[in-house]
C-alpha cells in the first residue's frame, strides 16, 4: 500500500488568524515559484538567504508612478533615491527607464557618476556634503539643495574660487508630523526659511533657483503631502513677492510608502498604503495653483525609493531549527539575520511557505540566525508547519535591506536579477577574502605562528 | 510519559477540539488529529511512532522528533499530564 503524504502533527489553540473588523488573516498558500522559477532550485543553484529582484515589477513599478505624476503635473521628473537601495544593476535598470539620481554623499554621486549619469541629472541632498564634494556637483552641474548655514557659506566660498554665481535649491520643513522632521533644512514656520533665502540672495554669490522638501519615510497619509505642497506654494508665493525670487523647480521629496505592514499598525498595508495615483492627486493640483503663468510652471521633482524599490524585491530563506518556548509558543530560525534584513525594526515581514505544509496556522516567532539574542525577524507570525532544510520568501524587502546591511558572523547573501526569464546575478555572494581584503595584519603580531608551531 | 487525557474534551471528525473544562477550542491537522485519537485510545509512545511510519512517508528521525514537539505543546496547552 503506497504511504500517504506526510505533514509535520499540529495543535493551534483558537485566538489568531481569525477574520476581524481590522483585516482577514493572512495567507497561507505555498509560494513554490518566485519570479517563474522553482524556490527550490534557485536555492540549490545560488544559495541561501537569496534576494530575487524581479525587473519586469521594477520597471512597472517606476512607470506607473512616473504616469501616476507627469499625467497630472506635466513637467515632473522623477530622481531615484540612491541610498535606498544603490546597487548598479538597479540604479541602471530606473536610468534607462527616465530616472534621474537622487543622492546624499559624495559616494553615491560617485555611483551616478560611474553609471555614466550627466551630473546635470543628478540631485545632490542631505546635510554633510565635503567642499570637495560640492566643488564636483557645482562643476559638473548638478542640483544642490542646501541643508544649513555652514553649507551656504562654504557654497559662497566656491562661487568666489569659480568665479560665477551658483544656482542652489534651499531644503525646508514644516511642522507636518510627528515627531517633527526637523533634522533637514530651514523651518518654514519659525522664519529660519525666510530668512536663509534671503541671507542667500542678499549675498548675492548664490541664486536661489529650487525648494525642496522631503516630509518623512514610509509616510502612508497622503494629507500630509497636500499640507507640504500647500505650504511651498504659499512660501514660494511669499518670496516671490519679498524678494523676487524665481524658482526653476520644487522638489517634493520622497517617503512614498510600500505594501509593507509597520510593526505597530493595526491594519495590513494592503489596506493602509495608498496607490501613487493618490499621493499624485493631492500633490499636483495643489502645485499647479502656484504663483505662476502657464510657460514657466516650475518643474517638479519627487525622489521615491522604497515606492520603486521595496516590492520588486523578495529574500528566500531556509530554515534552520525550531524549538517551543517556555509558554508553549513555536520558534522557527531561519538562516538570514537582521543584519540583511534591517527593516525588521520597522516593519513586520510576511512569511511565505513554500512547501504545501496545509492549512492549520500557528503563532510563532521568527529568528534570524545570528547568534545574538535581538536577531528577532517577526515577533508573531501566523505559519504552518515547516521543518529544517524548508524555505521561507519574504516579499517585498527591496528598500534599505541591502544598503543598511553589514556583514556580521556569516557572509552576505548573493542578489539575483530575472529579466524576461533569464537570470542574472547582480552581486555576488560574498567572500572570506571580499570581507578580509581591506586588513592587514602586522609583522609584529605574526610571531604566534611560528610561537605557536614550537 | 504517561499521557492522561482530560474527559472533558471532545473532538469533531474534522480535527475541531472543544474543551468542555475551560471553553477553549483548537484546531488539530490529520496528523496531529491521529495522534490525539490514538492517545485517548491509551496507545503508548512507541506505538504511535510506529503507527505514524507505517501510515506516513516519513523517516523515523522526522516523526520522533515531530511528536516530541507535539507532546511538548500538549503539555504547554495542559491538554495532557505528565
Amino acid at each position: 500500500m503506497e504511504k500517504k503524504s506526510y505533514v509535520k502533527p499540529t495543535i493551534v489553540r483558537h485566538s489568531i488568524g481569525v477574520m476581524n473588523k481590522y483585516g482577514r488573516p493572512p495567507a497561507t498558500v505555498p509560494m513554490s515559484r518566485l519570479a517563474g522559477f522553482s524556490v527550490k532550485e534557485l536555492v540549490g543553484q545560488y544559495g541561501s538567504p537569496l534576494y530575487v529582484l524581479e525587473v519586469d515589477q521594477l520597471r512597472q513599478q517606476y512607470r506607473n508612478l512616473f504616469r501616476a505624476f507627469s499625467t497630472r503635473y506635466p513637467a515632473t521628473r522623477v530622481a531615484y533615491s540612491y541610498k535606498t537601495n544603490y546597487l548598479k544593476a538597479i540604479c541602471s535598470i530606473l536610468h534607462s527607464e527616465g530616472a534621474w539620481a537622487e543622492v546624499v554623499s559624495g559616494f553615491e554621486y560617485d555611483i551616478a557618476r560611474n553609471l555614466e549619469m550627466p551630473g546635470d541629472k543628478i540631485i545632490f541632498n542631505g546635510p554633510y556634503k565635503t567642499r570637495e564634494e560640492l566643488t564636483r556637483a557645482f562643476t559638473e552641474g548638478a542640483m544642490v539643495n542646501l541643508d544649513n548655514y555652514d553649507e551656504i557659506q562654504v557654497c559662497e566660498g566656491l562661487a568666489d574660487d569659480l568665479g560665477k554665481k551658483l544656482p542652489v535649491g534651499v531644503r525646508v520643513n514644516m511642522d507636518l508630523n510627528n515627531p517633527p522632521w526637523h533634522k533637514f533644512g530651514f523651518n518654514i514656520e519659525a522664519g529660519h526659511a525666510y530668512e536663509a533665502v534671503k541671507r542667500i540672495q542678499t549675498g548675492g554669490k548664490l541664486d536661489v533657483r529650487g525648494l525642496h522638501i522631503h516630509v518623512g519615510t514610509y509616510v502612508d497619509d497622503v494629507n500630509i503631502y497636500a499640507a507640504a505642497a500647500r505650504g511651498l506654494v504659499s512660501f514660494y508665493t511669499y518670496i516671490k513677492e519679498q524678494l523676487g525670487v524665481k524658482l526653476e523647480y520644487w522638489d517634493m521629496g520622497g517617503g512614498y510608502a510600500s505594501h509593507n505592514t509597520l510593526n505597530w499598525a493595526w491594519q495590513s498595508a494592503e489596506y493602509t498604503c495608498p496607490t501613487v495615483d493618490q499621493y499624485a492627486e493631492v500633490i499636483c493640483p495643489i502645485l499647479l495653483n502656484g504663483p505662476f503663468g502657464s510657460g514657466d510652471a516650475p518643474k517638479l521633482f519627487i525622489e521615491p525609493g522604497r515606492a520603486l524599490v521595496d516590492e520588486p524585491i523578495s529574500m528566500i530563506t531556509t530554515v534552520v531549527a525550531q524549538k517551543r518556548l517556555p509558554g508553549g509558543k513555536r520558534g522557527v530560525i531561519v538562516d538570514a539575520g537582521m543584519n540583511v534584513l534591517s527593516s525588521v525594526q520597522w516593519y513586520n515581514y510576511n512569511f511565505q511557505t513554500v512547501q504545501d505544509s496545509g492549512v492549520t496556522v500557528e503563532d510563532t516567532i521568527l529568528y534570524g540566525g545570528l547568534c545574538m539574542n535581538i536577531d528577532v525577524l517577526r515577533q508573531s507570525a501566523a505559519l504552518p508547519p515547516v521543518r529544517r532544510g524548508e524555505h521561507l520568501v519574504i516579499p517585498h524587502v527591496g528598500a534599505y535591506n541591502l544598503s543598511q546591511s553589514w556583514q556580521f558572523i556569516y557572509l552576505r547573501p548573493a542578489v539575483i536579477a530575472v529579466d524576461d526569464g533569464k537570470i542574472h546575478v547582480i552581486k555576488a555572494r560574498e567572500t572570506r577574502d571580499y570581507v578580509q581584503q581591506m586588513e592587514q595584519v602586522p609583522e609584529d603580531f605574526q610571531t604566534y605562528r611560528s610561537e605557536s608551531r614550537k | 510519559m504517561s499521557e492522561i487525557f482530560s474527559s472533558e474534551l471532545t473532538m469533531s471528525k474534522n480535527g475541531f477540539l472543544f474543551d468542555h473544562g475551560s471553553g477553549l477550542t483548537y484546531t488539530l491537522n490529520t496528523t496531529g488529529q491521529l495522534i490525539f485519537n490514538l492517545l485517548e485510545s491509551g496507545k503508548k509512545s512507541t506505538q504511535i511512532l510506529e503507527k505514524l511510519m507505517t501510515e506516513f512517508d516519513v523517516t523515523e528521525d522526522t516523526a520522533r522528533k515531530d511528536l516530541d514537539d507535539f507532546y511538548r505543546q500538549l503539555k504547554e496547552l495542559g491538554l495532557i499530564d505528565q
